[in-house]
């Protein structure tokens, strides 16, 4: 039990529930009976002790503080129900149904299913942040490659295209439901969550390819590669050539044009500039013909 | 308590037994004239939040005539018969015997493992129950347990869900009940009860307050014959906690999660806990 009791610490404070403790019994297969003297020694908890006859559960010490540490086991519990979950996508979809089949490989009640939304929202944003979170983990460890020397730094355009390409590929065990879950991702109490998601990884993709800019071209590059990472993903959607051959053409037509348009901007911005300068110009001229521009 | 009454524990289940057998057999009619068919309303919207999942197994306590077992029934059924339809949608290259076998499976199995069992102190109530089931239709998966809520003649951890509409201010402990309900919900299992609350409107609130201690006991005497039964029906409610107080009750028996929905500006509520 003292094993157990070290390798599976943040669920120290769910050894009230039944839950936890049953799917670490699961994986160890000890007797929980034994494991009651170990938790109260070491594990307090600050949930009301009930009577000892309904079976082993730690006993009451009172102590205050330790109520975040329960609520981030509860949430740390939704977590691994839908990771479960998400082996069952293809086959239910992004819904309620595939999340009682995952509490059920964990040893809980198909009800469990309940704590969640009917429509399967947080199911598909649970899976898009497990997205984001690799992601970002891949593009760490090809940073360090670089910063070591092992490999060559990629030119900008190439960057894009191979993070949004990583990204994107995470969708093809389940792209055959993903545009079901695109349209639940779009429904009014989902926005939010989804946009941050969104922006937090188009953030991180540019972070690692190197934008150091804290200017207006921030907010042209976020809406460049949202635009980009967009439409690539609808593109993927109804792609059906082999191994998505045409998604990932389309993708590099959009970043290549999306580096020229850093030209054009300029381009645009000197022209809008002169033209500014060319309207200021007419209006004082017209002031002057006026004479609204005479010092008495 | 008793109502407005106060009487000993023991008495107090007694008395509540007696109310129970002289208004079974017209429990139906009273509870559709006094909430004027609203009733239904909620107890629809307890099964949908409940949202059963096929292959569950409900634990229908202080359930007499049957309105939730029935419920949850009719909604397993449709959810079957929607999930074969999405398998052989999945599956377009069936042969026409493979059709013809899933058919079959939904034919023999239309309730896909779900079952309730139907726990009431009452007899009475429970007799009521089984003879509208017959008259219903309803015969598979469904049983029928006389048995008391502070004291369950059940196994520990057996039920997927747990419900108690309308029963639990009528129980003597409902710390006991509390906890057994706790004690036989299985890992992950969920616990729901629908009861009268707290309205939290307050024009509202006199009006609720001036239909039920004028109207109500009427209605029992007329349509029932018994006015008595009623007086203690709304004194019962107004004895009942509040939604934040029933709350705190539900985290002490060892409940996560535990939230509540109000219907009708509060004149029920919802209350959920999972045991996790």
């Amino acid at each position: 039990s003292v094993v157990r009791c070290q390798l599976y610490p943040p669920q120290r404070a769910f050894h009230a529930s039944a839950a936890l403790r049953r799917a670490s019994d699961e994986h160890k297969k000890e007797p929980s009976a034994s494991s009651s003297q170990q938790q109260f020694d070491s594990h307090p908890s600050d949930r009301q002790p009930e009577q000892e006859h309904q079976g082993p559960r730690p006993s009451y010490t009172g102590q205050g503080g330790q109520e975040s540490e329960d609520y981030e086991s509860e949430e740390q519990l939704q977590h691994r129900i839908l990771t479960a979950a998400l082996e069952f996508v293809p086959e239910h979809g992004w819904t309620a149904e595939a999340i009682a089949e995952g509490a059920k490989t964990l040893g809980l009640s198909v009800a469990a299913a309940g704590m969640f939304h009917n429509d399967g929202s947080e199911l598909i944003l649970h899976f898009v942040s497990q997205c984001n979170t690799k992601l970002s983990e891949l593009l760490e460890q090809e940073q360090k490659l670089v910063q070591l020397g092992e490999t060559e730094k990629k030119t900008t355009d190439q960057f894009l295209r191979d993070a949004v390409e990583a990204r994107l590929r995470m969708l093809i065990p389940y792209i055959e439901k993903w545009p079901q879950a695109l349209s639940i991702l779009l429904l009014p109490h989902n926005i939010p969550s989804s946009l941050n998601l969104l922006t937090s990884m188009i953030d991180d993709i540019w972070h690692y390819a190197g934008d150091q800019s804290t200017d207006f071209n921030w907010y042209t590059r976020r809406a460049v590669l949202t635009g980009i990472y967009n439409t690539t993903e609808l593109v993927m959607m109804q792609d059906s050539s082999p191994d998505f051959e045409e998604t990932w053409r389309f993708l590099e037509n959009r970043v290549a044009d999306a580096m020229n348009m850093g030209n054009t901007a300029k381009q645009v911005q000197s022209t809008g500039e002169a033209l500014v300068q060319g309207l200021m110009g007419a209006a004082v001229t017209i002031k002057n013909l006026a004479g609204l521009n005479q010092r008495r | 308590h008793f109502g407005f009454q106060t009487v000993s524990e023991e008495e107090k289940g007694e008395k509540v037994y007696q109310v129970f057998e002289n208004v079974a057999k017209k429990y139906d009619i009273m509870n559709d004239s006094m909430s004027l068919g609203i009733h239904r309303v909620w107890k629809d919207v307890l099964v949908h939040k409940m949202n059963p999942y096929p292959g569950t197994l409900l634990l229908d306590v202080a359930g007499g005539t049957g309105d939730i077992a029935f419920r949850f029934i009719n909604y397993v059924r449709s959810m079957r018969e929607r999930q074969l339809q999405r398998k052989l949608k999945h599956h377009q290259n069936l042969s026409w015997q493979e059709i013809a076998d899933s058919y079959q499976e939904e034919a023999v199995k239309p309730l896909g493992d779900s079952q309730v069992v139907v726990c009431d102190i009452n007899k009475e109530m429970l007799k009521v129950g089984r003879q509208k089931a017959q008259h219903l239709g309803y015969s598979e998966g469904l049983s029928w347990v006389v048995g008391n809520a502070e004291e369950l003649p059940f196994d520990d951890d057996k039920f997927d869900v747990y419900t108690i509409a309308f029963g639990i201010r009528n129980v003597t402990h409902i710390d006991l009940a509390l906890q057994e309900a706790y004690r036989v919900l299985k890992p992950g299992g969920r616990f729901l009860c629908l009861e009268f609350s707290q309205v939290n409107n307050p024009l509202l609130s006199r009006l609720y307050d001036l239909y039920s201690f004028q109207i109500i006991p009427v209605l029992g005497e007329v349509i029932a014959g018994d006015w008595k039964s009623y007086q203690y029906l709304v004194e019962s409610i107004r004895r009942f906690p509040p939604q934040e107080e029933f709350k705190a009750m539900i985290e002490d028996a060892g409940f996560f999660k535990v939230d509540y929905q109000n219907l009708t500006s509060g004149i029920v509520a919802i209350h959920s806990g999972f045991k996790l």
